[in-house]
């Protein structure tokens, strides 16, 4: 945080409050584009919806594919935010300072990404709630103990949770954003600040609240990913039923969270022209924390796989079979290139670590655990343990679209959202500078 | 009534505040304003907490509401299950913890609206612009106006103003 220090308090606010009037053509030419790719993805969803479910590639026995990939892989991106910013609050990291606020955002627009597509996997989305077993008036009679269950609980706590923890250290922010704004912006961010003076009293109960919210935040972020996994690990099939499900989709949440983090940021920092504040030191710790979760991942991949081999029972290995030489190892290798060989070499050899290696080796992070989540959900259901209940699975143009859609609307909204408010918090960061 | 002091550091602030705590004033006359949080030394000008128990007690309530919530709603279905269970705890029991937090989320951030006034503010306390960098200090007091004021420029004010 050195440099940090240099800067002085009043361009402190100027250089960060920059970005949020005008808009140069390569913000405008990004909106344009991910806002048509969003519109063609909601355009697929209607088609879908209005055609009906048989318009995708799912079929019997593949019925989880694109969609439930897409739903693992985006609550797993969820775990930048929140989860990270948490440890370090936690840990009195002071580095973390301007990247808290990029990452939590990140948490909030990928739940709100991710808890969408169990209600596009449904097809008939107008009638989800038949789903929700309680009160159960419409005596339905849905599976009470299915983990599905679980998953409702667990992401609508967890977004809640998200939303107040990016939310109060915004309040002072928006707060002075409204001393020096006019007409409705004013109004906007002064509602939003709930009246924020700056008194001991507005600090001492935010300062609390952050520090309780940061463990609570931990433990929900950790059961989340949990619940995710043993959606997959309480079903008796080949490569799900396995005790180390949790702790592995937790590992690969944060790992690919942490890669998202990575690159965004890089985008930030270029876009906006943030280079005095994420600094090299900014992105040198979080490519380490990515190396370390490459690691991790590894570690958890290896006893997957190899207690699997080892075992050799029939029905799993058929599975295991699939992935590692058969219809599906173009997939597993590309992921062990992408999720192991290529962070390991890049990001542990010191030299070879620099902003660049560490933004490629998070984009190839985020392919790679893409893969891993189709890996883990398609060749499963694809060979189950009835040889003749066997099929195949391709997805076509409208589960295409509509993930491809959702990577857009992920960097649609954080575009807007780097319009509104300031994509580092103005006061944590000069809180540094003076102390 | 009240006395608005300005602070160029926050050790300066300290001592005004030690020094009328001194002359009687409680920690409910005093009121610190700043663009940034400042840290006091422990004795200074503390501000107890309940935030921690308020939010174990959102646990509690949302958590065992839940549980019960769930077990109502299980057991009024009238199926016929021949005598097998329909309440399971195992099951049970990550619905409780999800929404447990989630009690113990919505509590701690309704309390903090509570304890950091914004649902009960005095809207005749006037609140003072605060240049960054600057201390604020807030005064009520009815009785000796020109005493605290010359209290507060001893202790390093850089102004003192009334304010009704």
């Amino acid at each position: 945080m050195a440099a940090a220090v240099t800067i002085p308090s009043d361009r402190i606010r100027a250089d960060l409050w920059r970005p949020l009037s005008g808009a140069g053509s390569w913000y405008v030419a990004a909106v344009v584009v991910t806002g048509l790719l969003v519109a063609w993805g909601l355009f697929a969803w209607g088609y879908q919806i209005h055609t009906g479910i048989g318009v995708v590639g799912k079929r019997r026995p593949v019925m989880w594919s694109f969609y439930i990939t897409n739903f693992v892989f985006w609550i797993g991106i969820s775990h930048a935010g929140t989860l990270i910013s948490a440890i370090l609050r936690l840990t009195h990291a002071g580095w973390r300072r301007p990247v808290t606020r990029a990452a939590e955002a990140i948490t909030v627009f990928a739940l709100m990404i991710g808890g969408l597509f169990p209600l596009i996997h449904l097809g008939r989305v107008g009638i989800f709630y038949y789903l929700i077993p309680y009160p159960n008036e419409r005596m339905l009679w849905p599976n009470f103990r299915s983990p599905l269950v679980w998953d409702l609980t667990a992401i609508f706590t967890y977004i809640t949770g998200s939303v107040i923890y990016l939310y109060l250290p915004l309040l002072p922010d928006l707060a002075d954003l409204a001393r020096h704004s006019t007409g409705p912006h004013r109004t906007i961010y002064r509602l939003l600040s709930l009246g924020w003076t700056g008194s001991d009293r507005e600090w001492h109960a935010l300062e609390r609240a952050q520090k309780l919210m940061a463990g609570m935040i931990l433990a929900v972020a950790v059961s989340v990913h949990t619940v995710v996994s043993w959606d997959f690990a309480m079903a008796v099939a080949p490569m799900w039923h396995s005790t180390i499900f949790g702790p592995y989709f937790v590992t690969g949440a944060i790992f690919s969270g942490i890669a998202a983090l990575i690159v965004v940021m890089a985008i930030i920092r270029r876009g906006m022209h943030l280079e005095a504040y994420l600094e090299p030191v900014h992105f040198d710790n979080l490519a380490k924390l990515l190396l370390l979760m490459c690691l991790l991942w590894a570690y958890f991949t290896t006893a997957e796989n190899l207690t699997v081999w080892y075992g050799n029972e029939p029905s799993e290995m058929v599975v295991f079979g699939e992935r590692v030489r058969g219809t599906y190892a173009p997939l597993f290798w590309a992921m062990v290139i992408l999720n192991f060989v290529v962070p390991f070499v890049l990001l542990g050899i010191r030299r070879l670590r620099t902003i660049h290696t560490a933004v490629i080796s998070a984009v190839g992070v985020l392919v790679g655990m893409w893969l891993e989540r189709f890996l883990i959900v398609v060749p499963t259901l694809a060979r189950p343990r009835l040889p003749a209940a066997w099929g195949t699975y391709s997805p076509t143009w409208v589960e295409v679209s509509i993930t491809v859609a959702t990577f857009a609307a992920m960097a649609l909204l954080y575009l807007i959202f780097s319009k509104l408010v300031p994509i580092i918090a103005v006061w944590e960061y000069k809180h540094v500078s003076d102390g | 009534m009240y006395l608005m002091a300005e602070f160029a550091d926050k050790d300066s602030a300290a001592a005004a505040i030690e020094g009328l705590k001194t002359r009687g004033l409680t920690a409910g006359d005093l009121d610190v304003f700043s663009t940034e949080p400042v840290e006091f030394a422990p004795g200074v000008l503390d501000r107890p907490s309940r935030m921690s128990l308020v939010a174990v007690a959102g646990a509690a309530t949302v958590g065992v509401g839940a549980v019960g919530f769930v077990y109502y709603t299980q057991h009024s279905y009238n199926l016929i299950t021949g005598g097998m269970p329909t309440f399971s705890f195992w099951a049970t029991g990550v619905v409780f913890y999800e929404l447990a937090m989630l009690g113990a989320i919505a509590a701690t951030f309704l309390w903090l609206l509570h304890e950091g006034g914004f649902l009960r503010r005095d809207r005749n306390a006037p609140v003072p612009v605060v240049e960054p960098g600057s201390i604020c200090l807030r005064v009520r007091c009815d009785a000796d106006l020109a005493e605290t004021g010359t209290r507060l420029y001893e202790a390093g004010a850089v102004r003192v103003e009334k304010l009704k």
